[in-house]
């Protein structure tokens, strides 16, 4: 009795830690851990005299795509290149996929996929023949069955046979994709990956990187397209050789700019501004045209009220919106903030 | 692991190499003319050199030594004696193959790599440098070495069908088997460490590929002198030779390897 107890006691055990793997559970988030597969701790690196990353500190969970938005020069290749243990820090370490940087390059390099800023392909070989030969160096994988997986996946399965040398930049791209995934790599960097890509092409690789994400796997994202970043990213760092800033879109809009709510009216009356004014649930208020620009003290809880309020004194609303504040201005503000200014 | 990364390094360079007409020529046509156009200059020169090129002191001394080296010459006619000194040539020509085809594999390799930025993605593979070293040098060195062979059976063949059959045991010598078996690999692995460190540097293939002077000029030099008589090549000093030649392979190895390093292809490379 003692036994079928314990017996039934233990597969209670094995049930609850396989269950966070069964898909519907999964995907309402029970049982899921943040495992931060990108940790960096004080990653700085020097050319010489010129310190071109300093004191780095970021990590990344697990199916999180985090963006890497920076100027020119502000480190941003040479932050990816040393997390995917390219180039060794001058100082400072990193976890990546369990590996630790410096020391762990080799195993790190069989769970790490990177997409370089040009896609890098023998153009005189076919598609299906550079992706044999750049899978044909990381072990346990089944290189035909996964080059087909993700030529098909991309979109390039029908031109498999002909030379990349014939394809569009587009097709390079994402075939660069299918090559940072062709062993299933834990965590993906991407640098620059919608660079000098047509609208529709930038938008397929979009796409992908948005899936990617969505399946589980850590993608760190380094571009100059803003829009891209807030569409794509959870999280978005700032960086210029430091690290300015690390956030959600909207946290790092907060730590700027003011959250207003624009109510179109058909005409703002007195009596509507009136009824509108109540502190301290409105902070701030303007009138701009045919528009009551209201900053709240939390927009999401306290809209239904206003909307409420602005109806109860007769307005006739035509629109209601969040001016948010583009992220550009966020992203110039960080830069402009971190501008030594001339004496 | 480390066998199939380098055949699959190696299969790659074969492909991307045999699908360009001008290297596919370099590697498989242009050695064969070089031997069939140096045998047409040996025939020429016993044809139609004259007594006076026979009689030239320079020529004598080289024939002097060569007959000391090998006192069967002394029973050959001065015609023969003149045709056995130039055949003795062919060993150190045959070492101009290996260096052509070694260091134009290489270059082409490693610039292409570096013009297409193909190399930044195979950093980030588990590749090891030695790996990619090992599979690069093997797709330059089994050709230039197959080919140096197959050039000096051809060459062999060529002088028993050009009548000068019994000359071939004087050709086919200790030095020569020396020069083929163990000064050809030597060349042909310094030809590949070069051409590795000028890629590293270079722009393009043209300019890696400049380094061919720095190798062949020597080379000829080795040749130039011993066919004046002032040096003569036996089996002992073409060992100490080979001997020199893997003493350098060796730190040029070291310094290719130190370039071939993930940080250095990234940092120093341009």
């Amino acid at each position: 009795m003692a036994s079928a107890r314990q017996d039934a006691t233990r597969g209670l055990i094995a049930f609850l830690r396989v269950l966070p793997s069964f898909t519907p559970y999964a995907r309402l988030g029970f049982g899921r851990q943040e495992v931060s597969l990108i940790e960096a701790r004080n990653l700085t690196r020097k050319f010489g005299q010129l310190t071109a990353v300093e004191d780095l500190s970021l990590d990344a969970d697990e199916g999180e795509v985090l963006g890497l938005l920076g100027p020119n020069g502000a480190g941003k290749t040479t932050t990816i290149r040393m997390l995917a243990g390219i180039i060794a820090p001058t100082s400072g370490s990193a976890v990546i996929a369990g590996h630790r940087i410096p020391g762990e390059a080799g195993p790190l390099h069989e769970n790490i996929g990177l997409l370089t800023e040009s896609p890098g392909f023998y153009d005189r070989l076919s598609a299906q023949r550079n992706l044999l030969y750049f899978a044909g160096f990381f072990s346990n994988i089944d290189l035909t069955a996964q080059v087909e997986k993700y030529l098909r996946a991309l979109g390039l399965w029908e031109r498999r046979d002909s030379r990349v040398g014939t394809f569009s930049k587009g097709m390079k791209q994402r075939l660069a994709l299918a090559r940072a995934l062709v062993h299933e790599p834990k965590v993906l960097f991407l640098d620059e990956p919608t660079a000098g890509l047509d609208p529709e092409a930038a938008q397929q690789v979009r796409d992908f990187i948005r899936r990617l994400g969505g399946a589980g796997r850590t993608v760190f994202l380094s571009t100059h397209n803003l829009a891209e970043a807030e569409q794509l990213c959870r999280r978005i760092a700032v960086i210029r050789t430091r690290l300015l800033a690390l956030d959600t879109p909207r946290n790092l809009r907060d730590r700027f700019f003011r959250r207003e709510v624009a109510v179109r009216l058909q005409s703002v009356t007195d009596a509507v501004t009136q009824a509108v004014r109540n502190p301290p649930v409105v902070r701030n208020l303007r009138v701009d045209a045919d528009r009551l620009v209201v900053e709240l003290a939390e927009p999401e809880r306290q809209r239904p009220e206003l909307v409420q309020a602005v109806v109860d004194a007769g307005g006739r609303i035509l629109e209601v919106a969040e001016n948010r504040q583009p992220l550009e201005d966020v992203y110039l503000k960080l830069i402009h903030e971190d501008t030594p200014r001339e004496p | 692991m480390s066998r199939k990364r380098i055949r699959n390094i190696l299969l790659k360079e074969w492909r991307v190499l045999f699908t360009d007409v001008g290297n596919t020529l370099i590697v498989t046509v242009l050695p064969f003319f070089i031997v069939g156009q140096l045998l047409l200059y040996v025939w020429l020169a016993v044809n139609f050199g004259g007594e006076k090129a026979l009689g030239a002191d320079v020529f004598q001394n080289a024939i002097a030594r060569l007959t000391q080296a090998q006192p069967a010459v002394a029973t050959l006619s001065s015609v023969e004696q003149f045709q056995a000194l130039l055949l003795n040539q062919f060993a150190f020509f045959m070492l101009l193959i290996p260096v052509m085809i070694s260091i134009n594999t290489v270059t082409f390799s490693i610039v292409e790599e570096k013009l297409s930025g193909s190399l930044e993605a195979l950093l980030a593979t588990p590749v090891r440098t030695w790996e990619l070293l090992m599979g690069k040098a093997l797709a330059g060195a089994i050709p230039a070495l197959l080919v140096t062979w197959l050039c000096a059976g051809a060459f062999l063949l060529a002088v028993v069908a050009l009548g000068w059959g019994h000359l071939v045991r004087l050709v086919a010598n200790p030095v020569w088997f020396i020069s083929l078996l163990v000064l050809n690999p030597a060349v042909t692995v310094l030809s590949f460490l070069l051409g590795v460190i000028g890629s590293a540097r270079a722009r393009d293939a043209k300019n890696a590929q400049n380094l061919v002077v720095a190798i062949i000029l020597p080379l000829l030099g080795v040749v130039a002198i011993q066919v004046t008589g002032v040096v003569w090549f036996t089996p002992l000093t073409m060992l100490a030779l080979a001997a020199g030649l893997v003493v350098v392979d060796y730190l040029a190895l070291k310094v290719a390897v130190r370039l071939f390093q993930r940080e250095s292809i990234v940092v120093n490379w341009r």
